[in-house]
């Protein structure tokens, strides 16, 4: 590199208030420069990662606390109860079941599970009954396409249709099968998403009953 | 330092997505509605400045053979902090932005004002010219999600304008981003050369 650089070229919308010469002569890559490298940016990765640490410290209560009141809340709009037992399972595809207690008595089960559609992950809180039938179910985190997937997970009125539904005819299918989930047309991927969360979520509880 | 020479190259004559062509990506990808639109574009002009402001106050100290790596840091590092109040504070923004706020860090107009303003200038005019540019971005951010929303949704900022039934889906799609995305440089490049005769 010639230590006589070009004059910068004038780059988009810099005004070019002051331009800096840039030029540094690379052959003065001794010892003593490539520590001058290794520190700054050390010291740059330091501080912002020290900036980070504090930023989290803050906010980390508050994110996992609006996380717990999300679920806390789909988990009572899709069965109401009293209180929550964790339950343990090894389903796939399910990262939490309760058992629902209401008045000292069974309510039914409630089961957190994950599964995917369109855009990532769908997140899926499936409340069902001591006899295995679909309470509700509620979506509490999501990435589907606006105006296409979310036409099934952010309207609450497709995600009903699987109240009633249970696994005693087999897996819930879309849109053939006598276990039929009427799911939105344009959006398969997510409407089978949904439907193999709440599959997930009666495997799951299955051997509960 | 020209405050009003800076806007109006942020805003129109060096806008950065109709004429620096920056940024696509993220243009392309959230304006499906007016509010992702605004979130975006609030998010990427804070980014942009507080980077600018900090690229410009250690122009000085960066050795040039690792400047990118530490713009990169600085970048990410202000990207981070804002996604992690994003989700704090303002969780249905951070929701529906969802994995656009982490890719700000590779967002081409942060990295080119770092690179070609930010790092020749001093801090006053570096932010500034971060102001300016991030405008620029979330104005052309508007219009479009305002285009899309409309003519694919048939709402406008979240109120229903006409009946859903005669919606284009196929403008709220990735293909309809590129058409009013098009369109929109046709026309600032038909506006620029009908000023410049």
């Amino acid at each position: 590199m010639s230590k006589k650089k070009k004059d910068q070229a004038p780059e988009a919308g810099g005004t070019a208030v002051s331009t800096q010469p840039k030029a540094m002569n690379v052959s003065s890559l001794d010892s003593k420069y490539i520590t001058r490298l290794t520190v700054t940016l050390l010291a740059i990765c330091a501080v912002t990662a020290l900036l980070l640490g504090v930023v989290n410290q803050i906010t980390a209560p508050i994110i996992t606390q609006m996380q717990e009141e999300k679920t806390r809340a789909a988990m009572a709009q899709v069965l109401a109860a009293d209180s929550y037992e964790p339950l343990s399972t090894e389903a796939p595809g399910v990262t939490a079941l309760y058992r629902a207690v209401s008045g000292g008595k069974d309510a039914g089960y409630v089961a957190e599970v994950a599964t995917n559609g369109f855009g990532g992950e769908i997140d899926l809180v499936v409340g069902i009954d001591a006899s295995g039938a679909v309470t509700g179910v509620a979506v509490t985190k999501q990435s589907e396409t606006q105006n296409i997937g979310s036409k099934v997970v952010s309207d609450q009125a497709v995600l009903d249709r699987f109240i009633g539904m249970g696994s005693g005819d087999g897996p819930i299918t879309v849109n053939s099968g006598s276990n039929r989930f009427d799911g939105v047309s344009g959006a398969t991927v997510s409407s089978k998403g949904v439907t193999a969360g709440v599959n997930a979520a009666l495997d799951a509880v299955k051997s509960y009953q | 330092m020209n405050f009003g020479k800076q806007l109006k190259e942020g805003l129109l004559t060096q806008n950065p997505v109709l004429v620096q062509l920056l940024g696509m990506c993220s243009t392309l990808a959230i304006t499906t509605t007016i509010s992702n639109g605004i979130g975006m574009g609030v998010s990427v002009t804070i980014i942009l400045t507080l980077s600018n402001i900090f690229i410009s106050l250690l122009r000085k100290v960066i050795p040039e053979q690792v400047r990118i790596a530490a713009y990169i840091v600085v970048i990410a590092g202000f990207v981070t902090m804002v996604d992690l109040l994003l989700q704090a504070f303002f969780p249905e923004i951070a929701e529906s932005l969802g994995v656009f706020i982490p890719l700000i860090v590779v967002n081409c107009i942060i990295l080119a004002r770092a690179e070609s303003f930010a790092s020749k200038n001093k801090p006053l005019a570096a932010a500034v010219d971060g102001i300016c540019q991030g405008i620029g971005y979330t104005l052309i951010l508007l219009v479009m999600s305002a285009i899309r929303e409309l003519l694919g949704a048939g709402t406008l900022g979240g109120t229903r304008v006409f009946p859903e039934e005669f919606s284009a889906t196929l403008i709220a799609m990735p293909v309809g981003g590129f058409l009013t995305l098009g369109l929109l440089i046709a026309l600032m490049q038909w506006a620029q050369s009908k000023g410049g005769k």
